[in-house]
């Protein structure tokens, strides 16, 4: 009796060990494949050196406990911030990785790009950094994006220059490309239709290095109040000082007003120096909010690399998080993630609030905020949104 | 008018830039018949070299532009000793070629890594000491762009010329054979060839990287329109090169005043294609025999 009791016993033993085995095992098996198309090469590499710590906070972060039982984890691969090596990036991560959602990329010919694969795999499609509208516009199941579109920033700014700033003569420098050629056009018909003038509409390539001839070029037009740049950040750089030094801008003695979007990186204002004084451009984080969530973000931050959060890191840590939350809403594989996603409503990040619309565009505008270039290259926080 | 006079200067200073980088592609071409696509890197390599030595050791800007100078002809020596010159002795002269794209590829992404893909600020003490002169201005360093580009224009030419090594540089530019029966070392000038076209291009590295966005493809962004230059000019044509180099940065400027920057590739290289079509030669005709 008593050996029937032992082997009784040992039976329950081994059955809950192996059910315990096998339930850890079950867990470590429940992973969220998350796939990270990013500029990893190229004039675009700063993005994805960027959001790639963004992102490996997070996964840090929230892989200490899991979600639902879920462990969550990113393979990378590099886009390049161009179509060609988009697709092909796309194509390795789907065929080999079959990841349950992808995020990327940064740039908007690449993210066009490598949105019809997505969609073509029935994998959800993630997008912090892109602009153009023909991304959400008019509307593609399978992907989301969490910043602004192109119109949305585009109006914003150009009516706070109007009113704001009481501009009424621009001059637009925007690299050729989607984006580029996208935020301008928006400013343009916004700012006309407001009665202010554009006085030159200057598109450049990337491959363009020395930006004097082009600051001559806008020094001659006339009395100029803002400058709507469009631009990566190291073009960026180079026009910013170019404009300084042809006395253009306030940075160099000037009246303009340079204005920027959200594709400079922080610590743009201290490379470019005093070029860079009365410079306004939108950031995706402000480092200055209060709440909890941003504190705790950027202590984690500093802690981890030893250095200050930027709108990248966040945007990039953003985007994990709400996959994160998609998973805590119940959602397990791409298709669950998807209808989470469209269903987000009251998700909280550290760059702001999302909600998706009907096209799966972020309609929240606090995700977008005005900073000013101070004399001592600080910011200011300008609290227009 | 002041417009035009602006845009001048700016062309020139453009021009000047342009004629560092490719007076190395040329001496290369000149005297080995040999595309190098290697030399965008070494630019980029000088152009982090003088930035390193400013930030880390505190060195001046002048002394930069030496140490530059230093690092591309040690780097031109050692790709020569250890990948160029043991293809070339195989006989066949597309390894070297294609051995200049390996290097260029692995160059670029070694970078990569060890220099990150952020844009570096490599502010010189001059590049924000803007002389006015009237309407017109240009930037100190840009000032000294021009003057550097006019003295090595200078001393290379006074090199090849009038010095010993420089004709026999000649000799083996225009037939290496014969040149080795008078008692020339081919392999040698060969070698003394990479390393002063090396060395321009750090010391281009170091000039341009005030100018430039400093990345690791900071030279790529420029090679294009040296290699450009190099075929307006005439391959291996050392006069042929600086009057190129010169027309590329005027017509850069005024295509921007007066078209758009957007058209300024389309500008230069539908002038580049003309040349081939129409003198192939290059702006200065002269016999292969007379190059470099």
């Amino acid at each position: 009796m008593r050996l029937r009791v032992c082997h009784f016993n040992a039976g329950a033993i081994a059955a809950v060990f192996v059910a315990l085995v096998s339930a850890q095992a079950s867990a470590e098996d429940k992973i969220i494949k998350i796939g990270g198309l990013l500029p990893m090469s190229g004039p675009g590499s700063y993005f994805g050196a960027q959001d790639k710590q963004g992102i490996e906070l997070a996964l840090e972060e929230i892989n200490r406990v899991g979600i639902a039982g879920y462990k969550f984890e990113v393979k990378y691969e590099d886009s390049s911030c161009s179509p060609l090596p988009a697709t092909q990036a796309a194509k390795r991560l789907l065929d080999q990785y079959k990841p349950d959602i992808v995020i990327g990329e940064e740039c908007s010919d690449a993210t066009l790009a490598i949105m019809p694969l997505m969609a073509q795999a029935k994998v959800p499609l993630l997008n912090a950094g892109s602009s153009s509208i023909r991304i959400t516009e008019p509307g593609n199941p399978w992907t989301f994006r969490i910043m602004p579109n192109e119109v949305m920033q585009g109006v914003d700014i150009a009516t706070h220059a109007y009113s704001r700033l009481n501009a009424r003569a621009a001059v637009l420098l925007y690299e050729n490309t989607n984006a580029g050629i996208g935020n301008a056009k928006v400013f343009n018909e916004t700012f006309t239709k407001l009665g202010g003038k554009i006085l030159a509409d200057i598109g450049f390539g990337r491959d363009i290095n020395d930006f004097t001839s082009i600051a001559t070029r806008i020094a001659g037009v006339g009395k100029i109040d803002v400058i709507p740049t469009y631009t990566l950040e190291g073009q960026g750089l180079k026009i910013t000082q170019a404009l300084a030094q042809a006395g253009a801008t306030k940075g160099g003695g000037g009246q303009a007003i340079q204005l920027g979007t959200i594709w400079l990186p922080f610590g743009f204002e201290q490379k470019a120096g005093k070029a860079a004084v009365g410079y306004i451009r939108i950031v995706q984080f402000d480092p200055t909010d209060q709440r909890p969530l941003v504190r705790n973000f950027i202590d984690a931050f500093k802690a981890k690399y030893n250095q200050e959060p930027t709108h990248l890191h966040a945007h990039a840590y953003d985007q994990i998080a709400l996959i994160a939350d998609t998973v805590k809403r119940g959602a397990k594989d791409a298709d669950s993630i998807r209808a989470r996603l469209a269903a987000t409503k009251t998700f909280s990040g550290v760059t702001g609030s999302v909600e998706f619309d009907k096209t799966n565009q972020n309609d929240k505008m606090d995700t977008v905020h005005y900073m000013e270039t101070l004399p001592d290259l600080s910011w200011r926080a300008l609290k227009w949104n | 008018m002041a417009v035009v006079l602006q845009q001048a200067i700016n062309g020139v200073v453009l021009g000047g830039l342009y004629v560092l980088v490719a007076l190395g592609l040329t001496l290369i071409y000149g005297v080995l018949v040999q595309i190098n696509f290697a030399h965008a890197d070494i630019v980029t390599l000088g152009a982090f070299s003088a930035y390193f030595f400013m930030q880390s050791l505190g060195g001046g800007y002048i002394e930069a532009i030496a140490v530059a100078f230093v690092v591309g002809g040690m780097l031109g020596w050692a790709m020569n000793a250890a990948i160029f010159a043991p293809l070339r002795a195989g006989g066949n002269e597309l390894l070297p070629l294609i051995a200049t794209i390996g290097v260029s590829i692995t160059m670029e992404n070694a970078m990569l890594a060890w220099f990150g893909p952020i844009p570096y600020a490599f502010d010189s003490p001059y590049s924000n000491d803007v002389i006015r002169l009237g309407a017109a201005y240009i930037t100190v360093q840009n000032a000294l762009i021009v003057a550097v580009s006019l003295l090595t224009i200078g001393l290379v030419y006074v090199f090849i010329k009038f010095t010993f090594l420089g004709k026999a540089l000649r000799a083996v530019s225009q037939d290496r054979e014969t040149a080795g029966l008078m008692g020339i070392n081919p392999d040698q000038l060969v070698m003394l060839t990479f390393v002063i076209a090396s060395a321009l291009a750090g010391m281009a590295g170091a000039m341009l990287g005030p100018v430039l966005v400093l990345t690791p493809f900071a030279g790529t962004s420029v090679i294009v329109k040296a290699f450009a230059i190099v075929i307006i000019g005439g391959f291996g044509n050392f006069g042929g090169t600086i009057l190129a180099g010169l027309l590329v940065g005027l017509i850069e400027s005024y295509t921007t005043q007066y078209l758009g920057p957007g058209m300024i590739d389309i500008v230069v290289f539908v002038l580049m294609l003309l040349m081939l079509a129409v003198r192939p030669t290059g702006l200065i005709a002269e016999k292969r025999d007379e190059n470099v």
